[in-house]
């Protein structure tokens, strides 16, 4: 009796609760969905939307068939001549042609901030920052007598450029921006690293040098000229005295030796 | 006849292969007009069997208790679990896709393959059971309700890759392929004429693009990581079959 009567007190206090809850707009946590048996199966069932792209993502890739030679040769012969990459082509090889200095610098994303900063600086001595692709400067340089330089242009690369070879204009700049790395440089037909390019610019100027070497050869040379100038007279000075000496010794057989020593020298 | 002709040219064919090799030996033999035939293949160790056409199958199983099953639609989905494999034949058909076959079919196939077949040098079996899948259907005309209808045809699942039917004996491809890709025609399911060789040459295939594949995201990578969820709208069926089976239907050229 008592249980019944607790019973019926729960089944009360629940379609109470079931009925102020439905009021307020109470929605069940869980639909019931009914999935019947799909019988049909004369047809491919319609798909969801994210397992058709699931499948268009992992669709079979074949491996590259391998490549022959000729192929490739062809594929490097026949680039696209696309009118840029002429223009590009020809202004490379025009900076080649013109420029004493040529610095490879890698550029580790410099803001323009920066970069105009530093073309100004380098403007200021004549020194001109150019920006080529990769493709262009490496078709080029493959056939070019810099082939060398190739390994270097990988990546963000940025080339410094000027017609006089002024190094240490050059580093004192790139010493401002610590995000422009110098990699290497063509100074002047010659290949350095970076050390070399440090090395370079600690050299005195060419025309020091140049005077150096003058002044080193004009010495030589005028000592050279000195001692001829003054051989004869100091050989004759020299026998003299050896005549005096002898004369006062009064030797017999000193002519002879003389006459030797003459004919030796 | 035809077995008499056959040994005859077989003869004729090894004589002139055997001569052939005498007379390079020694001397030079004019070559114009000589022509060199391909070895026939060797058939010694082909047995045929006791009855070589295909057996006729019942209509209906030779039950105790009828029942009415559910359609259990598994059956035909997904990659078939044996008789992938040649027994004793050459040459078979194999389905490439899901289906049901009941007895008209099985009729057609045997008529077909009975008449067309030469039962000297070949043989056909069957590598599929007879109907044994109960069928319901409610009569025509009938009003809906009062249960489940009456079991109206007995039917076959096949599965993707199941051998229907084997042929062999004395006989070549070319011999057999004619009428057996006829009957392959008009199977409920898409359905081809293969070889021993050409099953094992398609099979490698399959495990050869599975092995090359050069996307790194193949389907089972993503599923079994359940990358972004994706879980959510696959089946158990895709977990096993990685997106090569859509229900009865292969999807050919997927790993």
């Amino acid at each position: 009796m008592l249980i019944t009567h607790r019973d019926f007190l729960f089944k009360m206090a629940a379609t109470l609760c079931g009925t102020l809850l439905l009021r307020q707009g109470w929605l069940p946590v869980t639909h019931c969905v009914r999935h019947g048996s799909k019988a049909v199966t004369r047809h491919r069932k319609p798909m969801h939307f994210l397992k058709q792209k699931l499948l268009a993502v992992t669709e079979y890739i074949p491996p590259k068939p391998p490549v022959s030679k000729h192929r490739v040769l062809q594929a490097k012969q026949n680039p696209e001549d696309s009118g840029l990459v002429v223009l590009l082509r020809r202004e490379v090889r025009t900076v080649f042609q013109e420029c004493k200095m040529i610095a490879v610098v890698h550029n580790s994303a410099t803001n323009s901030e920066d970069m105009l900063l530093l073309r100004h600086r380098l403007y200021k001595h004549g020194i001109a920052v150019r920006f080529f692709p990769n493709q262009v400067m490496r078709a080029f340089l493959v056939d070019s007598q810099y082939s060398n330089l190739a390994p270097l242009i990988i990546g963000p690369t940025v080339l410094i450029v000027s017609k006089e070879p002024k190094v240490k204009e050059m580093l004192q700049a790139l010493k401002a921006v610590p995000q422009m790395l110098l990699i290497g440089a063509c100074i002047e037909n010659t290949l350095l690293s970076v050390q070399g390019v440090f090395d370079y610019s600690k050299l005195p100027s060419l025309a020091t040098v140049q005077g150096e070497v003058v002044g080193g050869l004009s010495l030589q040379t005028s000592q050279i000229s000195s001692n001829l100038q003054h051989h004869p007279t100091h050989l004759t000075m020299l026998l003299q005295q050896y005549l005096t000496q002898k004369g006062e010794q009064g030797a017999p057989g000193g002519s002879e030796q003389k006459a030797e020593e003459m004919t030796s020298v | 006849m035809f077995s008499l002709l056959k040994a005859s040219f077989c003869g004729v064919a090894s004589r002139t292969i055997g001569s052939a090799g005498l007379f390079q030996d020694h001397l030079k033999v004019l070559s114009a007009g000589l022509k060199t035939y391909r070895l026939p293949p060797d058939y010694s160790d082909v047995m045929l069997p006791e009855r070589q056409k295909l057996k006729f199958m019942n209509k209906v199983p030779d039950l105790k208790k009828v029942r009415k099953e559910m359609k259990n639609l598994r059956d035909i989905q997904g990659p078939a679990r044996n008789g992938t494999a040649f027994t004793t034949g050459q040459y078979a058909i194999v389905a490439l896709g899901g289906g049901y076959l009941h007895w008209g079919h099985l009729e057609m196939m045997r008529l077909t393959i009975n008449r067309r077949m030469d039962p000297s040098t070949t043989f056909a079996h069957w590598c599929i059971s007879a109907p044994y899948k109960p069928i319901t259907r409610r009569g025509l005309g009938k009003r809906m309700g009062g249960g489940k209808g009456a079991i109206d045809q007995y039917v076959t699942p096949v599965r993707y890759g199941r051998l229907i039917l084997e042929v062999g004996g004395r006989c070549e491809l070319g011999e057999v392929e004619s009428f057996m890709s006829e009957v392959a025609k008009k199977l409920p399911f898409p359905a081809k004429v293969v070889s021993r060789e050409s099953l094992a040459a398609m099979q490698q295939e399959e495990a050869e693009r599975e092995k090359n594949n050069q996307n790194p995201w193949t389907f089972k990578r993503v599923v079994t990581s359940n990358m972004l969820g994706i879980r959510k709208v696959l089946s158990a069926f895709d977990l096993h079959n990685h997106g090569r089976f859509s229900g009865k239907f292969h999807n050919p050229g997927r790993v």
